[in-house]
């Protein structure tokens, strides 16, 4: 097994990260000859999921792996260490390396990164993240959710605003429902017994997908309703580092929630445009309260 | 479906929500509170373990417009009443006529939805005090930067208080239950006369506040027509602690005082009224003759001044002659 490349793109490696830092403690690493994955199961029967994937071309270099698993790799690792090393990054490093390597007999991911000093030295900087690998089987078991088609899509408003609402209505119960149609119309509306709020957002793009034999059962009007744990949707609107603009929201009555953010390839940019090639993407799955 | 809420029985706009907010705030300390719409303003009024009685004051002027259809609230009262024996109508007064308990924990917490994560909430520290009156000017109409309005609507016993708030396009609608008032909590301070008084400039009261021993369980006020003439004193377990005001025109003013008095009241309950003291310019202190104390707090608004006032009864009668007043225990 061995794995070890550069990585060209480490400020949208640690934005990436960043962004699922509030969502649990642990996530998994799925390395392959193509892509990154990057997998967070926050609870597996009620909780929120993400999966995301990159392709290797726009963080990595000079790539290199190989396993007995079809040259993929698996490691299950501690969010806020890989995003403290990630953060070494920052600041002028002349050379970033990623290799999976053993210290004390341990499996670790090391950064290795080069720059240089006031006086012009060269330094070299390595911060070890411990992780945990995982067999073939082990990663077979956790599988994407199965979530049937998704009725409507619809681009969401700002997600700052979405946030710093939602984090106002949050005491006010444990459940929000989300209630979108194809006039690009969102409701957001959470109840308890003394106080009742909705709020509206309008003027939303809808998308249409060709959904093949999907009929369309409702009028513009008419809205598509999920129901879905408060904790978990603040969750997902907290996790804005790498793009808070040109998130779509896609409602599955009865199933989940599930929003789809598109990472863009350049730089800086906060996310591609709908239209230009993504390089990426993070998917959360929200999945409806059984009551 | 995101309607304003129609004009029934009251309906009332405010282009900026935040000195409605700020004057709420000041009297929040309790989940519920009792709201009186009359002609001229609303009354919300809360009150803590029958010796409390805080009341903020927003007047119809307040509000961008201000709609109460008084003749309907007659004939709601009316109806309600109907149905009983002719006892007490808890209006009896004009102007009394709608009064409806809400969650005021709520009712703020809706008012601010749109403030962000920042959140403009005001502490509890007496030293927020310049930014909070600054916040309150900023309710000017010019200046709508990031400002909430809200329409507020309320259509009779029984139904839900509405609001509806935008900012930049979003709008929320907000209902809030209503419950049926029990008989109100009077201290009955009017009922006699005042033996005491006077106005004095908050700030100053605020530096007494901050001098208060917490681990006291009364705070002392002893008012007099000779030196020192205002004093607040506590003894908690580092000592007694005294702050003293001559009746100098720079920090006294409109002094008078028919009786010298002493009369000690629980601090825990004083200290509740932090928030005003925090937002006002002056306080006015009055003392009746059976030692209940009223602070009116005199807040600053766009135009001009709104009142919040609280009312505390006192832990000792006020019938003790001075002199036993002075015999102490000092630590």
């Amino acid at each position: 097994m061995r794995f070890r490349t550069l990585v060209t793109n480490s400020n949208l490696l640690l934005r990436i990260v960043q962004s699922i830092d509030k969502l649990s403690k642990t996530a998994i690493l799925k390395l392959t000859p193509t892509k990154l994955h990057i997998i967070v199961i926050t609870d597996i029967d009620s909780g929120l999921q993400l999966w995301s994937d990159v392709v290797n071309s726009a963080l990595f270099s000079d790539y290199h792996i190989e396993s007995a698993q079809d040259n993929e790799i698996y490691v299950e690792f501690n969010i806020d260490n890989l995003q403290r090393a990630l953060r070494s990054t920052q600041g002028g490093a002349l050379g970033v390396t990623l290799k999976l390597t053993k210290k004390q007999g341990m499996p670790v991911l090391s950064l290795i990164i080069r720059s240089q000093s006031a006086g012009g030295r060269d330094i070299s900087l390595c911060q070890d993240v411990p992780v945990r690998m995982l067999s073939a089987q082990q990663m077979a078991q956790i599988g994407e959710p199965q979530v049937p088609e998704g009725q409507i899509h619809i681009m969401m408003p700002p997600l700052n605003n979405v946030r710093s609402i939602a984090e106002r209505m949050k005491s006010v119960g444990d459940r929000v429902s989300v209630s979108v149609n194809r006039d690009g119309d969102m409701n957001v509306r959470v109840a308890n017994d003394l106080v009742d709020i909705t709020t509206f957002f309008r003027g939303l793009e809808t998308l249409t997908y060709d959904t093949q034999g999907a009929a369309v059962d409702r009028g513009p009007n008419e809205f598509y309703t999920a129901v879905v744990d408060m904790k978990n949707f603040v969750r997902f609107l907290q996790s804005y580092h790498v793009a808070p603009k040109n998130i779509v929201c896609c409602v599955v009555e009865h199933h989940a929630l599930v929003f789809y953010v598109y990472i863009g390839s350049s730089a800086y940019a906060d996310t591609a445009a709908l239209n230009e090639t993504a390089c990426g993407s993070l998917t959360y799955f929200l999945p409806v309260r059984q009551i | 479906m995101a309607a304003e809420p129609e004009l029934g029985l009251f309906r009332a706009k405010i282009a900026n929500v935040r000195p409605l907010v700020n004057m709420l705030k000041t009297i929040s300390f309790r989940p519920r509170a009792r709201c009186v719409i009359n002609p001229d303003g609303l009354v919300f009024t809360v009150e803590e373990s029958q010796c409390l009685v805080a009341q903020a004051y927003l007047r119809s002027e307040l509000f961008t417009t201000f709609a109460y259809d008084l003749q309907l609230a007659e004939y709601y009262r009316n109806q309600e009443q109907a149905g009983f024996e002719a006892e007490d109508s808890q209006g009896g007064e004009t102007g009394d006529v709608t009064q409806v308990v809400l969650p005021l924990d709520n009712l703020i917490e809706c008012l601010t939805l749109f403030y962000g994560p920042s959140g403009a909430s005001s502490s509890g520290s007496l030293s927020g005090a310049h930014s909070t009156t600054s916040m309150l000017n900023s309710g000017q109409p010019g200046d709508l930067r990031g400002a909430t309005t809200a329409v507020i609507g309320f259509n009779g016993p029984g139904t839900d208080f509405e609001l509806m708030l935008e900012e930049r396009g979003i709008i929320s609608m907000c209902r809030l239950s209503t419950f049926v008032p029990e008989p109100p909590v009077d201290l009955k301070f009017s009922h006699y006369p005042t033996t005491q008084q006077l106005i004095i400039r908050s700030e100053w009261l605020r530096d007494a506040f901050n001098e208060l021993d917490p681990t006291s369980e009364s705070v002392s006020i002893y008012i007099a027509s000779t030196e020192p003439h205002f004093r607040i004193s506590t003894i908690g377990e580092s000592g007694i602690t005294d702050m003293t005001y001559s009746n100098s025109e720079r920090i006294l003013d409109s002094f008078f005082c028919n009786e010298d008095q002493e009369n000690q009241y629980k601090l825990s309950l004083i200290l509740k009224c932090k928030q005003a003291l925090a937002m006002s310019d002056k306080t006015k202190i009055r003392i009746n003759q059976r030692g209940f104390l009223s602070f009116q707090f005199m807040i600053p608004t766009a135009a001009d001044v709104s009142f919040v006032n609280f009312v505390f009864a006192p832990l000792v009668s006020a019938d003790e002659p001075v002199a036993d007043a002075t015999a102490r225990v000092v630590m």
